[in-house]
């Protein structure tokens, strides 16, 4: 017995060997499992050519993978998405099976992230410190992807998760009908002398002071932002803070309010600006045109944002968009992009976006 | 001594809160020429003058110039005339208007009625009563001790670290356009302040900066320690609590409508003493001119500086430092 | 004005003060000796109203300190201490100033006349020069006549010092110590000190009171009381006592 036990455990050990040394000298993936991307802070990032599962810290990113169609690659959530962001779980309503992957201020836990699995990670531009830091940590590609404002960075960014989550016919439509919207409010409103278009000033951020320098959407609907060149654009800084005189100097047509909450959180309010005695020579105020809008909410989710430009459009153009209905153009868009019906009515009942514009 | 130097010093700087105030009528965004600025100012007499004023005038000067600048005098001269109270009361020249966590329960309460309590309670109520608990927990706990001084400074620091931690864990709840909000209110300005603000606070302040006007004499005598204060002929205890009751009401009012201006209780009650000396008979009336000059001074800088504007708490610890350095080290007269 | 102390305890830690019965006459300076930790300062304390004590047991001219408001005691007695820091620096006339405290209501400021009470207070110490200067510029013997000018502008018939001439070189300590019998003889006030130096205490002294572990062990005048017995059950070593050229010299 003896002789041929020590046999078959040589044998096992010379097979066990074979293995061994077999997956030493395994080949690496293949070029075609693999994929090269730049990303929005220019890093060059290898990622698998097929994903599965997706982790998403950016908020909107997160948005647009559900509006491709891909949500159920998803394996976790981001804090802001989930406690500050009331669409969210409007057009998912299935967001409540992810678990939380991140704390306030874009904190994460390691070791949940290596728990959660996922084959890429999207990061927010904003903070390239946790980006570099989680690729190098848990060896996972991290992608820092995110609008920063700016339509034409979100269908770059649409186009590029199309691509990686190859989702790419359904990628290629939400663009084009982004674009035809756009076209739509374009083709009426860019035929507006300069002097006609309505001087905007945007309230964001909790303060009457405090403006966004470049917003696209007001643009986009023909309206001229009053701070758009206050800043540099080298700068990379959207934000400023004005002094109130310059408001009064400015004289808007029309001020628009960050409004994408409740109105039990608001601390600028219409009625405030209505009543502040600083404020009551400008025009805007004379002429209660004084409306909330969404403004930036981490970026953008693409159908709020098409919805407002449309709103927007209406309130610089009411003739012209005379026949347009925002609560029913609104749901007919949330329907386009992410599939489910009365979208928009169900995020008016929590933000009472309905009431803005005084239909 | 000169006798004849600090008269004319004194006269000039307590004039200065009022040629500063006339010279910052000019500033701002919108210009105004010296002459409608004249008449806009005597328009309230005589109003046939409104007609042919430029748009706004009347709007910028009495609606957005005057109360920003009369708030600048006014937290200015109570931070100040406060700074210099409690630090004759503690005897140490290094103790600030905050000490007694007043700044911590006012950015407490603050917080409390922008993430919390929603419009109900506004941000200057829910402030100002904050500060006051604050300081009254920092008396009762302190109460009886052998050595006073040290417990109140001791459980100052500590009520103010316990506020913060508060107002940490508010921060934490907070939406990020909460916090936004939150932040621009810590940092400090006087633009914000309307005339109903000023209708309340600026009594206060007045009556409370007047108090301590009348006993910037005893504080010279409570500068001493306790047993020569004593045996001087004073009721220590009594006396103690008036200052604190009085530096109290005008910081937290203060604080309340204008946000936390850092550094101004003890940067210029060491300037001041670095002109005069120490006599607090000429140092706390001395604080409340020059530290209402130096906020409507700093106000002007940080609305002209560039097409953003800086929050004036922040300009005051940014510039109010350095310079200050760079005075001690050029001073060399023992003036402590 | 007298000082009568009756049934005084005082209780700190591990220590008690206990006496039974003095009385300080006016116009006569007495001194308090004994050992560290006899209690002298204590007792200064307790006479000041700086230490809280019960009522009944301390007297000016027959009423209860202890029943008087602050700047009616102020007004009858004064405390110069041993020991004193100030953060400020203030000038000396600033200073002396203080003293007018218990004359002036919380709101008021000293009038011309607390100035000149006070500049009176410095030139009876013989610095009436040093008004403009500051505090932390002088010596420690200025320093202490300082604080005695202080005393003096309180215009009070009561002086206690503690220890006022510690840390002081000779030429100093006598000038203090004649400037405080000066005060009991010509301007008749009750002076009460506590010393070290016997041989000091012996010449200048009207009265004196010994004391050891919170109690009066002697009281009387120095011829009266003083005996090598006593020294050596107060300080515990021997010492002797010798009389030559009409002064008492005490040698250990």
């Amino acid at each position: 017995m003896k002789p041929f036990i020590r046999r078959a455990c040589l044998l096992l050990a010379a097979g066990l060997m074979a293995v061994l040394t077999c997956s030493l000298f395994a080949p690496l993936s293949t070029a075609q499992d693999q994929r090269t991307i730049t990303d929005s802070l220019s890093r060059t990032v290898t990622i698998p050519g097929k994903v599965e599962r997706v982790l998403s810290l950016q908020s909107e990113i997160t948005r647009l993978i559900v509006a491709l169609g891909a949500a159920d690659r998803l394996v976790g959530i981001d804090y802001f998405l989930r406690t500050s962001d009331r669409l969210f779980r409007i057009v998912y309503p299935l967001e409540t099976r992810l678990p939380l992957a991140s704390m306030a201020d874009y904190n994460v836990n390691m070791e949940t992230l290596i728990r959660l699995n996922p084959d890429i990670i999207f990061g927010a531009p904003e903070d390239r410190q946790v980006c570099e830091s989680l690729q190098a940590k848990i060896k996972v590609p991290v992608i820092a992807l995110a609008s920063m404002g700016r339509f034409d960075k979100l269908f770059e960014e649409t186009k590029l998760l199309g691509d990686i989550l190859d989702r790419k016919e359904k990628a290629a439509e939400l663009m084009a009908y982004f674009k035809e919207i756009l076209g739509r409010v374009q083709n009426v409103v860019l035929v507006e002398p300069p002097a006609k278009k309505p001087r905007v000033y945007l309230s964001f951020y909790g303060s009457l002071t405090k403006t966004i320098v470049n917003y696209e959407p007001v643009s986009a609907a023909g309206g001229i932002n009053l701070a758009q060149n206050l800043l540099p654009p080298s700068l990379g800084v959207d934000k400023t803070v004005v002094d109130i005189e310059q408001i009064i100097k400015w004289n808007p047509d029309i001020i628009l309010i960050h409004g994408n909450y409740p109105p039990r959180e608001r601390i600028v309010t219409v009625e405030n600006i209505l009543r502040d005695p600083r404020l009551a020579s400008l025009a805007a105020v004379k002429n209660k045109k004084v409306f909330y809008t969404f403004g930036f909410w981490n970026w953008w989710d693409m159908g709020q944002v098409l919805v407002e430009t449309l709103y927007l459009a209406k309130i610089f153009y009411p003739e012209k968009f005379a026949d347009v209905r925002i609560e029913r153009e609104g749901n007919k868009i949330f329907k386009k992009i992410y599939g489910l019906d009365s979208v928009y009515s169900s995020l008016c009942n929590i933000l009472k976006c309905d009431e803005w514009a005084h239909e | 001594m000169n006798k004849q130097r600090p008269h004319a010093l004194s006269i000039f700087v307590y004039l200065l809160p009022l040629f500063i105030f006339l010279l910052s009528l000019c500033v701002g965004t919108v210009h105004i020429p010296i002459k409608d600025l004249l008449k806009t100012l005597i328009s309230p007499i005589f109003p046939s003058l409104k007609q042919g004023l430029p748009a706004n005038s009347l709007n910028i000067i009495f609606n957005v110039r005057i109360p920003r600048l009369l708030l600048g005098l006014a937290v200015g001269a109570s931070l100040s005339v406060s700074g210099a109270s409690l630090q004759a009361l503690f005897k140490n020249p290094l103790v600030n208007e905050y000490i007694l966590g007043i700044s911590s329960g006012a950015a407490f309460g603050a917080s409390l009625s922008m993430v919390f309590l929603g419009g109900n309670i506004p941000p200057q109520i829910s402030a100002f009563v904050f500060a006051i608990i604050a300081v009254l927990i920092v008396l009762l706990i302190a109460r009886k001790s052998d050595s006073p001084i040290i417990a109140l400074l001791l459980t100052g620091v500590i009520v103010s670290a316990f506020f913060s931690a508060l107002l940490s864990l508010v921060e934490f709840l907070a939406s990020p356009y909460e916090l936004q909000a939150l932040f621009n209110w810590l940092m400090g300005n006087l633009w914000k302040a309307g005339w109903t603000d000023l209708a309340i606070s600026l009594p206060l302040i007045g009556v409370g900066i007047l108090v301590l006007v009348l006993m910037r004499w005893r504080l010279n005598v409570l500068s001493m320690s306790d047993e020569e204060a004593r045996s001087l002929g004073i009721n220590i205890r009594k006396e103690k609590l008036l200052v604190i009751f009085l530096t109290a009401l005008i910081t937290a009012a203060a604080t309340a409508v204008a946000g936390i201006i850092g550094w101004i209780g003890l940067i210029i009650p060491h300037l001041v003493r670095m002109m005069v000396g120490v006599d607090n008979r000429k140092v706390v009336p001395m604080s409340a001119a020059l530290g209402a000059s130096f906020l409507m001074v700093a106000d002007n800088i940080t609305r002209s500086f560039a097409s953003f504007e800086v929050p004036v708490g922040i300009f005051t610890s940014l510039i109010g430092i350095p310079f200050f350095i760079v005075l001690l080290r050029k001073s060399k007269k023992a003036w402590l | 004005m007298s000082v009568t102390v009756q049934n005084l305890t005082y209780r700190y830690r591990n220590f008690s003060l206990r006496i039974e019965h003095l009385q300080f006459e006016s116009a006569k300076m007495t001194s308090i000796v004994g050992p560290n930790g006899a209690g002298k300062t204590t007792f200064l304390k307790c006479i000041s109203a700086i230490l809280p004590t019960a009522k009944g047991s301390l007297f000016i001219d027959g009423r209860d300190i202890g029943a008087m408001r602050e700047n009616e005691r102020a007004r009858l007695l004064a405390y110069v201490p041993q020991e004193h820091a100030s953060a400020f620096n203030y000038t000396v006339l600033d200073f002396v100033l203080m003293g007018r405290a218990a004359y002036l209501p919380i709101f008021s400021s000293p009038s011309p006349g607390d100035v000149t009470i006070a500049q009176e207070a410095l030139e009876f110490v013989s610095l009436g020069h040093f008004a403009s200067r500051l505090y932390f510029q002088l010596s420690s013997g200025e320093r202490r006549l300082v604080l005695i000018a202080r005393a003096l502008a309180q215009k009070s018939n009561i002086l206690i010092l503690d220890e006022p001439t510690s840390f002081l070189d000779p030429k100093h300590e006598t000038e203090i110590l004649a400037l405080a019998k000066k005060l009991a003889a010509e301007k008749k006030k009750t002076v009460l000190v506590t010393l070290h130096n016997l041989d000091m205490a012996v010449k200048y002294s009207d009265a004196m009171v010994f004391m050891k572990e919170g109690q009066v062990v002697a009281f009387g005048k120095p011829d009266d009381i003083l005996d090598e017995a006593l020294l050596e059950n107060v300080y515990e070593i021997k010492m002797s006592i010798i009389r030559y050229d009409g002064r008492t010299f005490i040698v250990k």
